[in-house]
């Protein structure tokens, strides 16, 4: 995969490097407030957030509703946000500080969101956040078990030109369901890290620990 | 370059004469659109409306081509760009997810596949809802509401704590005037804080544990599901019976979850049924205890709020225009809840809702303080008098309706004080109850409708949920006599 990735990149000579952001991505601005903590609007937000210092890279959690998004980003920042067995619980985009190998990056959870095309508010919410916070890495959260419907959203972030990582949760019901998922095969395919977690119970979360700590891959800033 | 894509999907390359024409709108792009431009082309390419205004706003000749574009397409493709773009990118998933999933042999369900599946059957499904609703009876209206909540204001409040701060701010504040605010019938701690702790803590502790428990399960989208056909009667998908069933815990949340509905009719529909006869978790408990004791009193009321709150959904499903809306949702697995997962969560909302409840508690004590203070609380409390005896409710009722508007537990904990009080007749105490529920919905929530819907639909609201309020516990009292004065 890394090879398939060189040739491109040779292919397309004179575009950015892999690393650096692209001209159309630079206008991302940083927007501190303006995100819902919990108590300003009623609904229970995260519970004992830190907030990350300016400067640091921006992870955001993204997927359909009711994959694990808020589960996993109990695990990555330590806090608490609002976690149900029910889609739409997430509403407001929540923001805390993760420490990856040393490193402090803000973890952002944003609210379930199908396709670039929104059709709910809850969706327009992460788009519009997308689209003006140009997040530094995008954790595609997906359910392992419906893998083939959800992703079509994974291509969208690539052709949004985002660096992403593939999260293929809730692997214990995909197992249980009688179905294995070849991780290796999966991320060979689409050029970027695929991570197997269980958010439930925090297996897996060590090695997405570091798989965030290495950024991720973007396809597409060579291939535009 | 089209043959390729084939092959390696995840380039991302479209079949002709789609890449074509993504390829010519993304050229033509000139940057600074927050995406990179072959997403910012396809967007414009299937019409969405908020790209086409900002692409519009500085390269209005690009909009222009991609309209024509997407003209053309259609007519070869033989239907919608989007249909197009979502077929093809379904195509390379369906791809790589056959290239790297197997499926091992079948295997016999588990019980929770099978709960789960009954949970949705038409008629297992409902004697699963009410085998929940008893359960959340027994455990919220009699363990909690009853037992704790009777300890706590016996053994704690009114043996120990009240005594001791009455004598002691006696003793300590020479002014009478000034020594209502902390102690006596309406001080911040012999009413304020004695209602946070030992009325309301408790109750929306069980309930948030019962829901904790529920929601963790994977219980809530069968509920939705089965519940799906009734919603659409009212105009809404069962999508939306998942912000009511949150509406039980505390309906400002959900009033914030409604956002999650597709169209603005289902949310506003939504909104107003959850003004009107959704009680929250506190109310609810408060209700279910002081009616514990009164179980004709109990169906009658639960009988009524149900009977109010469908027919008023099916109005505003007539009244408001609009598209029956479509449901589809994807059913997470069945699973047995994780004790920890339970207790965090209970446990964050509980602090959640203290922080949030306890000031407004004090503030609503320094409020009513005031008011008595300055004879603005005699004033109200006089207009609500002449509605009340409509009712048939005496003028102490009026201090609770007050206090419900502050918050909907607040009053309802007023109600077991008045009842507790012996100052209410069954019958009194049934209407009482009904009326509270219908209410108002207190503060926290007209803020957050009126944020969130508008001014104009957040008024409309409130008027109409007073009115039907009132209406229903003065039918309900006249009903009450007449079949008292039959039998």
């Amino acid at each position: 995969m890394r090879n398939r990735n060189d040739s491109r990149l040779r292919e397309e000579a004179g575009r950015p490097r892999p690393w650096a952001r692209p001209r159309w991505a630079r206008r991302g601005r940083r927007a501190g407030g303006g995100a819902c903590g919990g108590t300003s609007c009623g609904c229970p937000g995260a519970v004992g957030a830190r907030q990350a210092p300016a400067g640091a890279r921006r992870v955001a959690l993204v997927g359909s509703p009711n994959v694990g998004k808020s589960a996993l980003f109990n695990h990555l920042t330590g806090a608490y946000a609002t976690v149900s067995n029910y889609p739409g619980t997430t509403v407001e985009v929540t923001r805390g500080e993760g420490v990856v190998e040393g490193e402090t990056v803000e973890v952002i959870d944003t609210p379930g969101f199908y396709s670039f095309l929104p059709v709910t508010e809850e969706e327009r919410v992460t788009r519009r956040l997308l689209v003006e916070e140009r997040p530094d890495l995008i954790l595609h959260v997906v359910e392992a078990a419906a893998l083939d419907r959800m992703l079509p959203l994974t291509f969208q972030l690539l052709e949004a030109g985002f660096p992403v990582i593939l999260v293929l949760n809730m692997m214990d019901e995909c197992e249980r369901l009688g179905l294995s998922v070849d991780v290796d095969a999966l991320s060979a395919r689409l050029g970027i890290p695929v991570v197997a977690t269980v958010a439930a119970t925090g297996q897996g979360v060590d090695q997405l620990k570091q798989e965030v700590a290495h950024g991720g891959r973007s396809l597409l800033e060579s291939a535009i | 370059m089209g043959a390729r894509s084939l092959s390696l999907p995840f380039e991302l390359r479209y079949t002709q004469p789609l890449e074509e024409a993504v390829e010519e709108v993304a050229q033509a792009l000139d940057g600074g659109y927050g995406l990179a431009p072959r997403s910012i082309a396809l967007l414009l390419l299937q019409g969405d409306e908020a790209t086409v205004q900002r692409v519009g706003a500085r390269q209005p000749e690009v909009v222009r081509r991609s309209r024509e574009l997407a003209q053309a397409l259609e007519a070869e493709l033989g239907q919608p760009v989007a249909l197009a773009v979502a077929a093809e990118r379904y195509r390379w998933s369906q791809r790589v997810a056959a290239a790297v999933v197997q499926e091992r042999a079948a295997r016999d369900d588990t019980l929770g596949e099978r709960l789960g599946r009954w949970a949705m059957h038409p008629w297992v499904g409902l004697l699963m809802v009410a085998g929940v609703l008893y359960a959340l009876y027994q455990f919220v209206g009699l363990f909690a509401a009853g037992t704790v909540v009777d300890w706590l204001e016996e053994t704690l409040f009114e043996n120990w704590l009240t005594p001791r701060v009455n004598a002691a701010v006696a003793e300590l504040i020479p002014w009478p005037w000034l020594q209502e605010l902390f102690a006596f019938d309406y001080g911040l701690i012999t009413l304020g804080l004695r209602y946070a702790v030992a009325i309301v803590l408790p109750i929306v502790g069980a309930f948030f544990l019962f829901f904790s428990i529920l929601e963790d399960s994977g219980y809530l989208p069968r509920l939705a599901l089965l519940l799906d056909r009734l919603c659409k009667r009212l105009g809404l998908s069962g999508r939306a019976v998942i912000p009511m069933v949150l509406g039980v815990g505390c309906g400002t949340m959900a009033t914030v979850v409604t956002r999650t509905l597709e169209t603005r009719r289902e949310r506003v529909i939504a909104t107003f049924l959850l003004a009107l006869g959704i009680p929250c978790s506190a109310q609810l408990g408060v209700t279910m205890a002081l009616l514990a004791q009164l179980p004709w009193g109990l169906v009658l009321w639960g009988g009524v709020v149900a009977l109010v709150f469908l027919t008023a959904g099916f109005l505003a499903a007539r009244l408001m225009p609009g598209e029956p809306p479509l449901f589809f949702s994807h059913i997470p697995p069945m699973r047995w809840p994780r004790g920890k997962n339970v207790l965090v969560k209970t446990a964050a909302r509980m602090q959640w809702y203290f922080l949030e409840v306890l000031p407004i508690f004090l503030l609503a004590s320094v409020l009513i303080w005031l008011g008595r203070l300055t004879g603005l609380f005699e004033l109200l409390t006089g207009a609500l008098e002449p509605v009340l005896a409509a009712m048939g409710l005496p003028a102490e009722a009026a201090v609770i309706f007050l206090y419900g508007f502050f918050r909907r537990d607040y009053g309802a904990a007023g109600l077991y004080d008045l009842a507790d009080a012996g100052l209410l007749a069954p019958a009194q105490l049934v209407v009482a109850a009904v009326t509270l529920t219908l209410f108002l919905p207190c503060i926290a929530q007209f803020g957050v409708m009126w944020k969130e819907r508008g001014p104009r639909v957040a008024l409309t609201i409130t008027g109409v949920v007073l009115l039907v309020a009132f209406g229903t516990g003065w039918s309900l009292h006249h009903a009450i006599t007449w079949v008292g004065g039959v039998f």
